[in-house]
């Protein structure tokens, strides 16, 4: 525990440590600058506008309502077990009102949930309950909360990332490390205290990071008026997400640290890492299923306590059409959780013993 | 010879390195013996393995084979056991630069449970207390060398291992360190250092191990082994129209002799000898000195002797 202490100390002793603070601190003010103006109620000249547009429609619905009903549900007939949503094809005037976002969505609010869904070819997809869970949650819809867990909460972990990167490989690169262990000799403690003053000591800057982009957002939101309807189950919900942020962001940095080690240079581990989330990005849907075992999924799902993917049925089309099914899948937040759990695991206990076993100057 | 209880032993540690050419041998069986008690230079050219050995003993690098004990603990799997009783700086001082050099220090006494104040009188006793606030990275290098020395003071150890310590330094620096040295070695600790900068082991040094190729070539007493070499060699002063005559009478009695100008210098005998060797054959010398014999002629010989006996 001393040395963990000490190490700790260390830790905040760096610039590169309070240099990440302060981004994380940026980040939060931009996660909540980019919402000013989706957070704006709409004015009233826009409202004026959607009523007019309403009104036409309405007309023109009075005219040729009747004729698209039948059309619609001729198509429909054609096609077995389909529902085209016939009955809701009248115009809404909900639908022409500009909305804005609130600080949380709820998926009685009227947004759609499959927002993120309804433009890729879903054909032969059926949503079960678990994929019905993971977007009707809190973080799926339309709110600057879920917004900001999409963008600034990844942009926290890799600041910790980082953070445990540069925390062991400047003392391997200025040599301190090697007067270190003439005073604690035992590698495996020493290894031990940095991978746990780096888990435990990035927590600040993650934590601090997330809390003040839910209290800008709130804040900004109760300054225009959109806060909307919050919840205890609501608060309850983003008290969880911050505690999954917390443990994601501590393997984070314990995974910077293992990287730092084996690979010695802040620029090998950062730019490793990087190219893997490029890859996992750039190539997933090549994958198929075994998306499930990307590691940007996982963490995706960890955080959102599940999330989903898409891929090609592999199946060919009995009907010899060219049309190529998408096919959704679920990574559950378990699944991430320990996922991850056991990546880091692996790599602290590689790391930890070539840290053991090398040569040092 | 060294006898009696030692601080640091080796025996047959070898250490070799994976280069693009293959394995490249760094320590060759070397069998080192460190007394405790006194100046122990450890001396070689560069890349004799100087600095391997020390990073074998402080467990920084592993040994392929062979055993290290200090203070009779085997290291490096003991190292733990014995590590308060050793103070090292390897190489060049190495600290956080951005950080200050009490905050440095403050590290590594918290590292080991040693009271903060005895970092402010370490550092008091290196004479660093006006800059102690100040970040390492602005600090000259004798300043960085104090502030090592400094960081091994921290576990008042009974053993001071310094790798090349006046590297870099000016004349005072040099100085300062020696001096630091002997004050420790006079305390009763035992201070390991090697160094290639001959003149300033023998100044200060009590006993001496020299390696070369990564083996061990000569240990002793420093006055042991320059004693063994003094007397052996003599410069003669001659008319020059003598010179000739000499080396002739010289070398017929089996004596190695080399022209200097108008004198020879003679190996193989004192000066008495060669005097009255001269002085049968009526050639009387003008100037007789036995040759300066330090502890860098004994380095240089023995060293040569070794390359001779590599490239034989």
């Amino acid at each position: 525990m001393r040395l963990v202490g000490v190490e700790l100390r260390r830790l905040w002793m760096r610039r590169v440590t309070w240099g990440g603070l302060l981004l994380a601190l940026v980040v939060a003010g931009l996660a909540v600058v980019t919402q000013i103006g989706a957070a704006q109620p709409p004015s009233a000249q826009e409202i004026a506008q959607a009523e007019r547009y309403y009104a036409e429609q309405a007309e023109w619905w009075q005219e040729n309502g009747e004729q698209e009903t039948a059309s619609c549900r001729e198509a429909q007939a054609a096609e077995p077990g389909a529902d085209y949503g016939c009955d809701r094809l009248e115009p809404q005037l909900e639908q022409f009102l500009p909305s804005s976002s609130t600080f949380v969505w709820h998926e009685t609010s009227g947004s759609s949930a499959t927002g993120g869904l309804t433009g890729t070819e879903t054909a032969a997809a059926a949503l079960s309950a678990e994929v019905a869970a993971v977007q009707e949650s809190l973080w799926s819809g339309w709110s600057s909360l879920s917004s900001a867990a999409r963008s600034a909460a990844p942009a926290f972990l890799m600041l910790a990332f980082v953070v445990g990167v540069s925390f062991v490989t400047a003392e391997q690169r200025t040599g301190a490390l090697g007067l270190w262990l003439t005073f604690e000799p035992r590698r495996s403690r020493v290894y031990g205290s940095k991978a746990a003053a780096a888990a435990l000591g990035t927590a600040p800057l993650v934590l601090g990071g997330w809390l003040a982009t839910v209290g800008g957002l709130y804040a900004l939101h109760a300054a225009v008026g959109t806060v909307g309807t919050v919840s205890g189950d609501d608060w309850a919900q983003i008290a969880a997400f911050s505690g999954r942020l917390l443990l994601a962001g501590a393997l984070c940095a314990a995974a910077g640290v293992a990287l730092g080690v084996l690979l010695r240079h802040a620029a090998s581990a950062i730019g490793g890492a990087a190219l893997l989330l490029w890859a996992s990005a750039g190539f997933a849907f090549t994958l198929g299923t075994a998306q499930r075992w990307l590691p940007v999924l996982n963490l995706d799902a960890w955080l959102r306590d599940g999330a989903i993917y898409q891929y090609p049925a592999r199946a060919a089309d009995p009907s010899g059409e060219a049309s190529v099914p998408w096919l959704t899948g679920v990574v559950g937040g378990a699944h991430g959780g320990l996922y991850w759990l056991a990546v880091v695991a692996v790599l602290t206990l590689v790391a930890g013993a070539v840290f053991c076993r090398r040569d040092l100057d | 010879m060294i006898d009696g209880e030692l601080a640091v032993e080796t025996r047959g540690l070898r250490k070799s390195f994976r280069t693009l050419r293959g394995r490249r041998v760094g320590v060759e069986n070397l069998d080192l013996r460190v007394p405790v008690g006194g100046v122990h230079g450890f001396l070689g050219p560069n890349g004799s393995g100087k600095t391997t050995t020390i990073r074998m003993l402080l467990g920084l690098a592993r040994p392929d084979r062979g055993t290290a004990t200090i203070f009779g603990h085997e290291v490096p799997r003991h190292l733990p056991d014995v590590v308060g009783r050793v103070g090292a700086i390897v190489e060049s001082p190495r600290f956080f630069p951005a950080f200050t050099g009490r905050s440095n220090l403050r590290l590594l006494a918290d590292a080991i449970g040693t009271p903060r104040d005895r970092v402010d009188a370490v550092l008091e006793e290196v004479g660093l207390s006006g800059r102690a606030g100040d970040p390492y990275r602005t600090y000259s290098l004798g300043m960085k060398q104090r502030l090592a020395i400094g960081a091994t003071l921290l576990k008042d150890p009974d053993l001071l291992i310094f790798d090349e310590p006046t590297n870099g330094l000016d004349p005072a620096g040099i100085h300062e360190i020696r001096r630091t040295m002997r004050d420790l070695a006079d305390r009763g600790r035992t201070v390991l250092v090697s160094s290639h900068i001959l003149a300033e082991v023998q100044q200060v040094a009590d006993s001496v191990s020299i390696v070369a190729r990564g083996r061990l070539i000569a240990e002793g007493r420093v006055a042991d082994l320059v004693a063994g070499q003094a007397g052996q060699a003599v410069r003669v002063g001659l008319a020059s129209d003598e010179v000739a005559v000499a080396a002739s009478v010289l070398g017929a009695r089996g004596l190695s002799v080399e022209r200097d100008g108008a004198a020879l210098v003679v190996e193989g005998a004192g000066a008495a000898a060669v005097n009255r060797m001269l002085g049968e054959q009526g050639v009387w010398a003008r100037e007789l000195a036995p040759r300066q014999v330090d502890l860098e002629s004994v380095f240089l010989g023995l060293t040569q002797t070794e390359t001779a006996g590599e490239s034989v």
